[in-house]
């Protein structure tokens, strides 16, 4: 068939096909390993076909009803759209920027919110205390079971204070792990995440957890073991709560975020609070896994009472100072 | 899937590009597809620390946490990291995650997706396991919530989790560019005695581009019919299509039935080059209602 067959959409394509199966090899291949692995010549190519490819897409829409060209060319562009200005980001880089300027400078602009995190435990571990000296037997409405092993009002003070300072028989790793997925991983998960449900999950969950605190704590005073406890709690408890607390506040950012969304519409207001909110999540899973490795290893470990306690809250003062200078621009 | 799912996008170069939104459907279909793929792993490797007796079996409950644990929030975090908004079973169904604002997708974005899921898909997941007529006053509230939280993504127009509005991400179909051939092309030699079909262009007055196009469909089809009864059926097909022309444009001249396809595929390059050339003087002819419409200027 002679050019002059041709009708004018036809001729348009035959012009331009080859640079769109050009096109569509370099975004396979963008796709496939990645934009900073391509060489100078075809990353330029790439963006300069794509532009010529959303000229070619406009005109087609103009002059062609060839649904076959139209469908092929509204895909190849939108997907040389997303390779061009939406490729995969460098991971190299990202974990240094969080930790020296990202995550403090989140806590530092989110301290209310945290700071109502830490209230709600508190109020909880308060009410737990009262409860407890109320009535005993509160005990054993707000401990679930499994956490308490065998530890509560009827057990004997000797068994409360050989689980306080016995080794138990297990290895390191095991302790960790398996204290990794145990209730707290799993209240810090949720505290985070229901917050957007209009904080009340979150703030009862906080709430519940210090009522735990409370009556367990309580329980120890009632025996005369009010100090040896502080000190099993301070070594991987400072952290931990703090953590609970922390993911706490990210949840409450968001739901904060959802009830008084202020000039902005409800979606923009989360996606705005969403930014820091992730920042102390990720806080709390950090903190989270260095109170795992104290609880596995340190608790077993050091036996002495006022060591224990000076490990858990020097380290409680290293995140707090970590927050408080962390990413700071030298003035 | 409606065809209204389409999501509208203006590059910076200024033409308008449309996304497929991809459906609550199709999402789902990846997410069990994740934990099926994820789970068979985990339980694989699991297995497998046992047989070999590499450990006690105090440690292998701790491996067996953690692999649970891993197959969570963590893999899914992960592979979107690495895969750019994909995991495997996004993979699979041919879906991808993409910023809102048509930029590349942050880690921080991706994250938190991916934390929400927790709250947003497995709590509620495992709820749905643990209702029972017996207490039904909790399960009654519960399932409430359970809806409650399904329903999000129904009402809004980008189908997006309060994850994904959390961290200002939709997920689309990822497009696919298959270049078809151009139907005005091919030149299929004639059985008859006549070199060609010519079309006057009063003949070519009465469709428009939607007939035009169903018409190419339909060529596309008879190209592609494989073994004799998709041959059979795609011949009586032609037929009915060619007969129904004929009788709409008046064509007298006689057509040998062999000449179907021939006839057709020469009638679709003149109706379009007529269509294209009328829409180049600015007279668009979306359907053959189209004089209707335009009664006025004719």
């Amino acid at each position: 068939m002679s050019e002059r067959d041709l009708i004018r959409s036809a001729r348009f394509r035959q012009e331009r096909e080859d640079d769109w199966r050009r096109l569509s090899n370099l975004v396979d291949k963008a796709e496939g390993q990645g934009l900073h692995r391509m060489s100078f010549q075809e990353a330029r190519d790439l963006a300069d076909l794509y532009r010529q490819a959303t000229t070619s897409l406009s005109i087609a829409r103009e002059i062609s009803l060839d649904r076959g060209l139209l469908d092929y060319l509204e895909a190849l562009t939108s997907r040389a759209y997303l390779s061009v200005y939406a490729p995969q980001q460098r991971l190299g880089g990202t974990i240094r920027r969080f930790l020296t300027s990202g995550g403090p400078r989140a806590m530092r602009s989110s301290w209310r919110v945290t700071l109502l995190g830490f209230l709600c435990m508190a109020a909880g571990a308060l009410a737990g205390y009262l409860f407890y000296f109320d009535n005993p037997e509160w005990f054993y409405v707000f401990m679930p079971s499994d956490l308490a092993g065998g530890r509560g009002p009827d057990a004997s003070t000797d068994y409360l204070r050989s689980a306080i300072y016995d080794e138990e028989d297990t290895s390191g790793l095991g302790a960790f792990a398996t204290y990794l997925f145990s209730h707290n991983t799993r209240v810090a998960i949720f505290v985070f995440g229901l917050g957007a449900f209009l904080c009340a999950p979150t703030i009862m969950l906080l709430f519940y957890n210090g009522l735990i605190l409370g009556v367990f704590y309580a329980l120890h005073i009632d025996r005369g073991l009010g100090w040896d406890m502080f000190g099993w709690l301070s070594i991987h408890g400072v952290t931990e709560l703090s953590a609970i607390c922390i993911a706490g506040a990210g949840g409450l950012k968001l739901g904060l975020a959802v009830l008084f969304p202020g000039p902005q519409t409800r979606a923009a207001a989360l996606r705005a609070a969403g930014h820091d909110a992730v920042k102390l999540a990720l806080i709390a899973a950090m903190m989270l896994v260095v109170a795992a490795l104290l609880e596995g290893f340190g608790r077993q470990l050091v036996q002495d009472q006022s060591t224990r306690i000076a490990i858990g809250w020097s380290i409680g003062a290293l995140w707090l100072l970590w927050f408080a200078l962390g990413g700071r621009k030298r003035s | 899937m409606s065809l209204a799912a389409m999501d509208r996008l203006l590059p910076p170069e200024g033409v308008p590009l449309y996304f497929r939104v991809a459906g609550v459907g199709v999402r789902t279909a990846a997410q069990l597809t994740d934990i099926l793929i994820t789970g068979a792993v985990a339980v694989a490797l699991f297995l497998l620390s046992v047989a070999f007796d590499l450990v006690t079996p105090f440690t292998a409950t701790a491996i067996g946490a953690m692999l649970f644990f891993v197959i969570r929030i963590p893999y899914y975090a992960a592979s979107e990291l690495v895969w750019n908004g994909q995991t495997l079973g996004k993979r699979l169904m041919k879906i991808k995650v993409v910023s809102a604002d048509g930029q590349a997708l942050t880690t921080q974005s991706l994250v938190v997706r991916n934390l929400m899921k927790e709250a947003e898909i497995f709590l509620p997941g495992t709820m749905v396991l643990t209702l029972t007529t017996d207490a039904l006053v909790p399960s009654l509230i519960s399932l409430t919530w359970i809806l409650g939280v399904l329903a999000v993504p129904l009402f809004n127009k980008r189908r997006q989790r309060l994850g994904d509005i959390i961290a200002g991400t939709y997920v689309i179909h990822l497009p696919k560019p298959v270049l078809l051939p151009d139907m005005s092309e091919t030149n299929r030699p004639l059985t008859a005695t006549q070199s060609s079909y010519q079309f006057l262009s009063h003949q070519l007055e009465h469709y428009g581009a939607f007939e035009l196009q169903t018409l190419e469909g339909v060529l596309r089809s008879a190209n592609r019919a494989k073994g004799p009864a998709a041959y059979k059926q795609q011949k009586e097909t032609l037929a009915a299509v060619f007969a129904q022309v004929r009788r709409k444009i008046d064509y007298a001249d006689p057509v040998p039935d062999a000449d179907h396809q021939a006839f057709l595929e020469a009638f679709y390059k003149a109706q379009r080059a007529f269509l294209e050339q009328r829409q180049l003087f600015g007279d668009k002819r979306k359907d053959k209602h189209h004089t209707a419409e335009n009664g006025d200027v004719q």
